[in-house]
């Protein structure tokens, strides 16, 4: 039993049940196992929460707790069925022929087909709100290699939807470019 | 590149979560050295963009009533 939580912790709880849910969508891409996910981190969260210091990053603390719980499912499903991969990739549509305009399906079945790794760390940092070192502490990996695997999920996320100059002009036009890290080439 | 078929290094299974801090797969990838090449600001906006959205997209729904039942439920089995 978890010592008596406070009223504001309890919140601070409830307040990222919609990031963790967002978040376990975009490691699985199955809305129904990722609540599966999201019950399971609240739980274990609930039973551990006298190892959490009060004051200190709730919501990276809790994805780190959903991320772990994911990886080491499919770890374990992975020794089981080989063929994980194989399923995931079958729930693919079809790779959107034009670019040009592209809607949020074909950007989640590209992001559905990004390694894991890569999935995790553009997600954790474009859209969870985490910096790299943050982020690096989530996944128990070097700052230097979330860098390199956001780098190299975008890559393959433009390569896979045809993004390309015509779309990146499209961009400029209609406002200022903003740019999610210091580097500017 | 063949990195990314082969940057499938063991990773750190535990579950708990105050463990989150070795570095162990920081190896061999030589991150930061590597230019981002080719990815212009504005591409990388526009796949932020659309990474937001996603991610936006589910985390402002309603929270359903089974996860916050969840929370009631433990909070209840605290007090006894």
């Amino acid at each position: 039993m978890p010592r008596t939580v406070s009223p504001g912790l309890k919140d601070a709880l409830v307040a990222q049940i919609g990031n963790l849910r967002a978040f376990a969508v975009s490691l699985c891409g199955d809305r129904e196992r990722a609540d599966d996910l999201v019950q399971e981190t609240l739980f274990k969260a609930w039973n551990h929460l006298d190892s959490f210091e009060e004051g200190t990053n709730l919501k990276a603390w809790l994805f780190t707790i959903l991320r772990n719980t994911y990886f080491s499912e499919r770890r374990r499903k992975k020794r089981e069925v080989e063929d994980v991969d194989g399923a995931y990739a079958a729930r693919l549509s079809s790779i959107p022929e034009q670019h040009g305009h592209m809607d949020m399906q074909d950007f989640r079945d590209a992001l559905s087909e990004l390694p894991d790794d890569q999935r995790e760390a553009l997600v954790l940092v474009g859209a969870a709100g985490f910096s790299y070192e943050e982020a690096a502490e989530i996944s128990g990996c070097a700052v230097g290699t979330i860098k390199s695997r956001v780098n190299r999920a975008r890559r393959r996320l433009a390569d896979t939807l045809k993004l390309d100059a015509a779309e990146e002009s499209e961009d400029e036009r209609s406002e200022t470019p903003q740019v999610p890290e210091s580097r500017s080439a | 590149m063949t990195e990314d078929e082969n940057d499938k290094a063991p990773r750190r299974m535990a579950v708990d979560a105050s463990k989150s801090t070795d570095r162990q797969d920081a190896g061999g990838l030589a991150p930061d050295s590597k230019p981002d090449m080719s990815m212009s600001p504005a591409l990388q906006a526009h796949i932020g963009r659309q990474v937001r959205a996603m991610f936006d997209s589910v985390a402002d729904e309603p929270v359903p009533d089974h996860l916050l039942r969840l929370l009631k439920d433990l909070d209840k089995s605290g007090e006894n």
